[in-house]
């Protein structure tokens, strides 16, 4: 349901009116000499710096024609506009007589950025200088009727709908609203709020039409910046999240197939350039969201989960995984939580189930919470589908986080043996023994999730892993322990520092006998790598 | 298994099929270049697409007088276009805003006054796309293009 006022609700309020076409008569004809009127000022050379010139003679005529008097008119104006725009472009796209791409473009751009330069300088000029709430609020509303122009168009043409005029109306209005000024620069949170919304409305699912030119605007370098720059408290950063969080969903559905198509290939690949960005830029973001990108990451997609958990803070120098003796228990960073930015706790449904759970890690009973685990986290029967994934991923986390807090408040910090003999490690312990390989490969994922720069839940879930390993009952367990390590070590770089670091202890420490397994030797390339990961890791070679 | 998606799946898939056809390209997303190349072509890999550290006043100064004039005129409005013009004014050249023309002492002016100064200029005529002589010429301080590059 649409709030009311403020600049969602113009928002709102613009994308339904895009659907209104009860114009009064003669506003068609109006809007259409007025728009080609506002192109050729726009480029004449007498527009003056900006279109100062030319927009103060266009305001005349615009009050001339009466467009001004009512809000209402304004709407429709802007609304019948965007639609001239985009038809212009749509004639020009598929005139046959134009070979050139760079001649189709320099046409549709023409009135497009004749039109962003209206826009910008109406939204600028709205109310007196000091009236934000004017702007911004004109603001709202054209993007909203640009938004819902373009549902629309994507609705009635279908496969022949075209991203361009869109794209450009976009990203070029942006750069406008960007500039040094003071105007701007006192609504610019405002302003950018407003582009995260119109984003989100458009997220591939919604218009996956749309979704090349989407992911081309989100990952603009002015726009992102901008965004992860914002203060106060970092609120573009829950927007610009909210927005890959749309990606990766929109994403994992096809990511999950091994046949990709190619359409979803470029995507991908477009995908991990923002991530590589953001990871070389914006680190501290990736950290912060690493929870959340996880929930909705597709299992298989190793390399895409990599790059976020291999995310640390700037300030942070991580040791060499392969220093010879590293003592991570003597690291200082590793008594120092991690800031999750999502809200697991509430992620345990339904409400009964966070409960027992609690009961059972305060009183370590009853048995029966433990052989009915397996159940509450079963969703269907289907392969492939049979596990509540973000359930489980909060549950690791949950009793990780609890875990830790126990063992810290018995004034310990959790090792090798301060972590066992718990109803937290009961329940992991019950996890890897009692779910199916399906099950356990979702639960270990969930762990390795947890295992990125030197903090305590690197460290807790590190030791976590090392010990159900060491104390598995069956080989089995111990095989799939190490293969979510592996796949996640064989794919190309970043790792992850704890990743690193778990799986060298893993084959260093002579107490998990981890040479002695049989799938270590279970396929002649398999074995080599061991050896040379080993290698590089551990002096002298093994026998 | 593409049977195993829903509806809203397929249909996704199809609408992007298309959408892939006709991309985005990097000049949507820049303002227009009047005087700019086209749109991307294929060229073969050996030749560089960039080259190192091109974005520094250093590599501007580096370039030839007559480059910074073609970035000037031909790049305008972008980032290349302020370091040529910062290049070309440690290079002792002034821009005249009238004649919309770059300017150089041919040699120690004749008159030096508050509002102008008079003697032999060399200039770069855009139109010719050379560089003149112009003796007993007067530049008038008001058309000097004077605002701090830093």
């Amino acid at each position: 349901r649409a709030p009311g006022s403020g600049p969602m609700g113009m928002m709102y309020s613009g994308i339904t009116q895009a659907r209104e076409f009860d114009d009064p008569p003669g506003l068609y004809e109006k809007t259409e000499y007025l728009l080609r009127e506002w192109v050729t000022m726009y480029h004449s050379p007498k527009a003056g710096k900006d279109s100062t010139n030319a927009f103060s003679l266009f305001v005349h005529q615009m009050n001339l024609q009466g467009i001004l008097k009512t809000d209402e008119l304004i709407t429709r104006f802007f609304r019948l506009s965007t639609e001239m725009c985009v038809d212009l472009s749509y004639r020009v796209l598929i005139d046959q007589t134009i070979k050139s791409p760079t001649v189709t473009r320099a046409k549709c751009f023409h009135t497009l950025d004749a039109y962003v330069r209206l826009i910008a300088l109406l939204v600028k000029h709205s109310g007196d200088n000091n009236n934000t709430v004017t702007k911004v609020n004109l603001l709202n509303k054209v993007l909203g009727i640009v938004t819902g122009v373009l549902l629309q168009d994507q609705e009635l043409r279908g496969v022949e709908f075209q991203q361009l005029p869109y794209h450009r109306i976009f990203i070029m209005l942006f750069l406008e609203l960007s500039a040094p000024e003071s105007v701007l620069e006192a609504i610019s949170p405002q302003i950018l709020t407003a582009f995260c919304n119109t984003l989100y409305y458009l997220r591939p699912q919604k218009a996956p039409g749309f979704a090349y030119a989407w992911l081309e605007l989100v990952s603009h370098r002015v726009f992102l910046g901008r965004v992860l720059a914002l203060s106060p408290a970092q609120k573009g950063w829950t927007m610009y999240a909210q927005l890959l969080v749309s990606l990766f969903k929109f994403l994992a559905p096809f990511l999950r197939n091994v046949e990709l198509a190619a359409p979803i290939q470029l995507l991908y690949k477009g995908t991990l350039r923002v991530l590589l960005v953001l990871l070389h830029d914006f680190p501290e973001f990736l950290c912060d969201y690493h929870y959340g990108f996880c929930d909705v990451i597709a299992p298989n997609c190793i390399q895409m989960r990599n790059l976020i958990l291999s995310a640390f803070p700037r300030n942070m120098r991580l040791p060499d995984p392969f220093t010879p003796n590293l003592k991570v228990d003597l690291l200082p960073e590793i008594t120092q939580a991690p800031r999750i930015l999502a809200n697991f706790n509430t992620l345990i449904q339904p409400a009964s189930f966070k409960k027992d759970l609690d009961s059972y890690i305060k009183t370590r009973s009853p048995v029966t919470f433990l052989s009915e685990l397996r159940t509450s986290l079963q969703v269907s029967s289907e392969p492939g589908m049979r596990y509540n994934i973000p359930l489980i991923n909060a549950l690791v986390l949950y009793v990780g986080t609890q875990a830790i807090a126990y063992i810290q408040n018995k004034g310990n910090t959790p090792n090798m043996s301060t972590i066992t003999h718990s109803s937290h490690m009961d329940i992991f312990q019950n996890l890897a023994v009692d779910s199916d390989t399906e099950g356990r490969y979702l639960f270990l994922n969930a762990i390795a999730n947890q295992l990125r720069y030197p903090n305590s839940h690197t460290h807790y879930f590190s030791c976590t892993l090392l010990y159900l390993f060491a104390e598995a009952n069956t080989e089995a367990i111990q095989e799939q322990i190490t293969r979510v390590l592996l796949e996640r070590l064989i794919v190309n770089r970043p790792h992850p520092w704890g990743l690193l670091i778990t799986f060298i202890e893993l084959i260093k420490n002579q107490n998990f006998k981890f040479w002695n397994h049989e799938f270590v030797r279970c396929a002649p390339e398999i074995e080599k790598l061991f050896e040379s990961v080993a290698r590089s890791c551990m002096h002298p070679k093994p026998s | 298994p593409q049977n195993s998606f829903t509806e809203d799946q397929k249909h996704a898939l199809s609408i992007l099929e298309v959408a892939s056809k006709h991309l985005p390209k990097p000049m949507d997303s820049l303002k227009i270049r009047y005087n700019g190349p086209g749109g991307p072509a294929p060229t073969p890999d050996y030749y560089p697409a960039t080259a190192p550290n091109c974005n520094t006043i250093e590599f501007f100064q580096r370039l030839s007088t007559e480059t910074l004039f073609f970035i000037f005129y031909f790049l305008q409005g972008t980032k290349a276009q302020y370091y040529a013009a910062k290049a070309l004014k440690t290079k002792s050249w002034r821009f005249h805003t009238m004649f919309m023309m770059w300017f150089q002492r041919h040699e120690e002016p004749k008159t030096i006054t508050d509002d102008f100064e008079q003697g032999t200029y060399v200039y770069f005529d855009f139109e010719r796309w050379m560089q003149r002589k112009k003796e007993g010429f007067t530049f008038e301080y008001k058309y000097l293009e004077d605002k701090d590059l830093n």
